[in-house]
């Protein structure tokens, strides 16, 4: 269940653990406290610890167990969820100062209701970049989070206390949000898995938006079995979320060890060539799974642009009370992007919407050809905390902007996507997307599981 | 909009006509993301998109 003492790092054999009885579940949850307790204060991974909850949930588990009730698929797994996440009695930050100043929250956010229904317990409140708008979580309120594989770098953002959670083995799930790229990124500069469902597939209820046409939540996991049961208890319809498509629940786990065999899969030419470590990864993965096969998505340049000018300005709309009144009061790290946003032209934004019917198309065109897509999920593994370029190709390019070129022109459109850790021997790891077709979340699973089974991946936790 | 000079002129008058005024401070941040911004825009407005291209709402009566 763990490679050190203090770490629980797998959730799904934790809870096989606490059913056999081998364990119990406060015993489980100590031990997480514990190590959160011992490690955080060099990650910075964690806002708020919710102890007091955790061992009373944990405590009935344990009654649960003893009166032989059946237990929940993760009973007994400590999760914990990026600070925009609705965690009842406590402020709901978003990473800001500004909404630190709210009443507390009434009632948990809908999937983590869901995770918890699943036997989970949840252990606190993940750093974020402020608003959900950064690559980096070098949040000047709450501290910089710190990548557990070398803390002079960047967990990647906006969850990046949810990577840093998840590969220092402070908790084997955290949940995260993704807009641009924003569980997809701390996955790949962390070494965790990520998931980023479909648009619409998980409820948003309950959580602080940032761009309503282009939110999304997911899970960060150490392990693939552990992502398809965490996403597996999340789905499900819930009308408090306009963008909830309402699809019947269509689980993955049952399903994961059926292979890559089948698929037809396929490497991401053009705009998602890559270079370097990047590529590379990339390379290793498509000749693990026999892909020989390269394609290309049509404008995905303009397909990030498209999303970078409706993130700006809905994202400026959202605060825009604020950006008038007491724009000092905002990151210094997010303020002049969200005031920038709210001077954007009508016409930029609509077109740009516009664009995004007809960009689906043409990925939707590609599907009918291929199953599934590989591509870079960042340019380079982690910068260090304070770097301002990073170098591709040789050319310096502003380093916060750039990290978001691969994942952004694809959660643009919504598809489904599976961050997977690669690792260079001596170096930082980075991920590999591996993208399905919308509502295919299974397939992408599959193959990542395929990847971890042949040993490709690397997910081993950085303990310190 | 790619010229700097044009964009100070443009976020000075725009802050003003949506009612956010600048603080001093904040000003070069602002047209520096904001001439980011136009650059991505330009991107997707150069691009010739058939009339019939309607945008993908989720809004539903």
């Amino acid at each position: 269940m763990s490679t050190k003492p203090g770490a629980v790092v797998d959730a799904l054999a934790a809870s096989q653990a606490v059913r056999s009885g081998a364990t119990s579940a406060i015993e489980i949850t100590q031990t997480a406290l514990a190590h959160i307790a011992a490690r955080n204060p060099a990650l910075n991974a964690f806002t708020a610890v919710t102890a007091e909850r955790a061992l009373a949930e944990a405590d009935a588990i344990d009654r649960q167990r003893k009166r032989g009730e059946t237990l929940g698929p993760l009973a007994g797994a400590p999760f914990a969820v990026k600070n925009l996440f609705d965690i009842k009695g406590l402020v709901t930050l978003a990473g800001s100062k500004i909404d630190a100043e709210r009443p507390p929250a009434a009632a948990d956010a809908f999937i983590l209701r869901k995770l918890n229904d699943a036997g989970a317990i949840l252990v606190g409140a993940l750093n974020m970049d402020e608003y959900a708008y950064g690559f980096t979580t070098e949040n000047t309120h709450y501290g910089a989070a710190h990548n557990p594989h070398d803390l002079a770098h960047v967990a990647g953002g906006s969850s990046g206390g949810s990577g840093a959670a998840v590969a220092g083995g402070l908790v084997p799930i955290a949940l995260a949000s993704d807009t641009n790229g924003s569980v997809r990124v701390p996955a790949s500069f962390c070494g965790t898995f990520g998931l980023k469902p479909t648009y619409g597939r998980l409820s948003r209820a309950g959580t602080r938006p940032f761009v309503a046409s282009l939110d999304h939540l997911g899970p960060l996991t150490r392990t693939v079995g552990d992502l398809a049961a965490s996403y597996d208890a999340m789905q499900g319809a819930d009308p408090n979320d306009p963008a909830c498509a309402g699809r019947p629940v269509e689980p993955a786990f049952p399903i994961l060890e059926h292979g890559a065999s089948g698929l037809r899969i396929a490497v991401l030419g053009g705009h998602f060539a890559g270079s370097g470590i990047a590529a590379e990864a990339v390379a290793t993965a498509a000749k693990a799974l026999a892909a020989t096969r390269k394609v290309e998505i049509p404008e995905a340049a303009r397909g990030r642009a498209a999303a970078f000018v409706i993130s700006a300005s809905e994202g400026a709309d959202l605060h825009f009370a604020d950006l008038k009144s007491r724009a000092q009061d905002f990151d210094p790290m997010t303020r002049d992007r969200f005031l920038a946003g709210a001077l954007i032209p009508a016409g930029w934004v609509l077109r740009a919407q516009r664009f995004r019917r007809w960009y689906r198309e043409q990925v939707l065109a590609l599907f009918r050809e291929v199953d599934i897509l590989l591509a870079p999920a960042t340019p380079c593994p982690a910068p260090r905390i304070g770097q301002e370029t990073i170098e591709i190709d040789g050319v310096a390019v502003p380093m916060r902007p750039f990290i978001g070129v691969y994942t952004q022109p694809l959660s643009f459109i919504g598809l489904p996507i599976v961050a997977a850790p690669l690792r260079q021997p001596g170096g930082l790891p980075i991920g590999v997307q591996i993208i399905a077709a919308p509502w295919r979340e299974a397939d992408a699973l599959r193959v990542a599981r395929a990847l971890e089974r042949g040993g490709v991946t690397n997910a081993e936790p950085a303990l310190g | 909009m790619a010229d700097p000079i044009d964009l100070e002129a443009y976020v000075d008058a725009a802050a003003e006509l949506v009612g956010m005024p600048l603080d001093p401070a904040h000003r070069p941040g602002v047209v520096l993301n904001l001439g980011r911004i136009a650059q991505m825009a330009a991107l997707v407005m150069e691009f010739p998109l058939p009339d019939d291209t309607e945008p993908a709402p989720v809004y539903q009566p």
